[in-house]
């Protein structure tokens, strides 16, 4: 029988597991390890939120601290940081729901959408970077 | 083992906590309907914050202080940490091993709940100020 030659025959090679070494970085691959690093960024740049609020919640001088540090170099680096964290994480979830409703798995589309998140998380920052400075 | 009939993990295995709790359905349910939520939130947070960007003290007091603008913000925290609670315990999960992984979980959970009181107690208080 064939089942019992599957347990007492000669064992058939087991498929061998990719070797991660040599194995080629895809953009699907890559985009999901930035949708992860993104997503713990934005587990740290939530502090940032909750200073403010504190900040605001708190009397004029308390909110200036907050003010002074988020207009320096640094606060603006953050921020920048944590807008394009933002805009990466919410477009690779969009990409994420395309992918759970069955759409867009197949081999150009599933790379296109990969990358449409890379380029649609910068472009995104840079938009709303622009428009916060432009618009006064 | 007459009780293991339903379970096919060993006595050791069970009090080890190896395996599925059956817990997992309603995590992957909140991270997918936070994560659906977050959509329309995360607009109007950053419209919000660029509305915001350009005002002194007194100016975001005014804003935050409008029940539209707090009432998105308090949704968009919410769900928001309730998501990043989530995603960060599969990543704890998927890093981290034995004791670790129990201390881990604990001080995401309490990160988690402290940063979301800060944030909702900080926003009623200029809210009802």
């Amino acid at each position: 029988m064939a089942s019992s030659d599957a347990l007492t025959g000669p064992r058939r090679p087991r498929p061998m597991s990719p070797h991660l070494s040599i194995y080629r970085l895809t953009i699907t691959m890559a985009m999901s390890i930035a949708h992860r690093i993104s997503g713990a960024a934005l587990y740290l740049g939530v502090l940032l939120l909750a200073w403010f609020l504190i900040a605001a919640s708190a009397d004029a001088a308390t909110f200036a601290v907050f003010s002074e540090f988020i207009e320096s170099f640094i606060g603006r680096l953050m921020l920048f940081a944590f807008s394009w964290a933002l805009f990466h994480h919410l477009i690779g979830g969009i990409r994420h729901m395309i992918w759970d409703a069955g759409y867009g798995l197949d081999a150009p589309l599933r790379d296109q959408l990969a990358w449409a998140t890379l380029i649609g998380g910068f472009a995104l920052t840079i938009v709303v970077w622009g428009v916060g400075y432009a618009v006064r | 083992m007459a009780d293991n009939l339903g379970d096919l993990r060993t006595p050791l295995g069970r009090v080890r906590f190896l395996g599925s709790a059956r817990m997992g359905t309603n995590d992957a349910w909140l991270i997918h309907v936070t994560s659906v939520a977050l959509v329309p939130l995360t607009v109007g947070f950053v419209w919000l914050m660029l509305d915001l960007l350009h005002t002194d003290y007194n100016g975001v007091r005014a804003e935050l202080g409008r029940p539209v603008p707090a009432i998105l913000l308090l949704a968009f925290i919410l769900s928001g940490i309730v998501h990043m609670e989530l995603g960060m315990r599969s990543i704890i999960v998927d890093y981290i091993g034995g004791h670790s992984r129990t201390w881990a979980l604990a001080a995401n959970t309490c990160f988690a709940a402290l940063v979301a009181l800060a944030c909702v107690y900080a926003t009623l208080r200029i809210g009802f100020n």
